[in-house]
């Protein structure tokens, strides 16, 4: 079972996400960097991982099964792999 | 059967 499911994480703050029907577009600010989320669940998780204690609390929320935690966890490393999502550290970067 | 692949895509914008 991949270890991402135990950490939390959280969207990068330099990403926007914009709604689209068959998901969403992620766009990163800094590396420029654009990439489909093609599913609406996938967006959901997205969205809960701030709130989140870990992956799987996020996966849960967003009703995805168990059998599709491992798909949905190389998803996320694909999205970290760009810096789309981080994982979260107790210091928060503070507002300014 | 789900794939990473199925869940997100990456486009370059050059």
């Amino acid at each position: 079972m991949d270890a991402l499911l135990g950490e939390p994480w959280t969207l990068s703050p330099s990403v926007a996400l914009r709604p689209e029907p068959f998901g969403a577009l992620a766009y990163h600010f800094g590396n420029r960097k654009l990439t489909f989320l093609k599913r609406p669940e996938l967006v959901t998780v997205v969205r809960a991982l701030a709130a989140a204690p870990d992956v799987r609390t996020a996966l849960e929320t967003a009703g995805v099964p168990a059998s599709q935690h491992a798909a949905y966890a190389a998803a996320l490393r694909g999205l970290a792999a760009t810096d789309m999502i981080r994982p979260r550290t107790t210091v928060q970067e503070a507002p300014r | 059967e789900l794939a990473a692949e199925d869940l997100i895509e990456e486009v370059s914008i050059d």
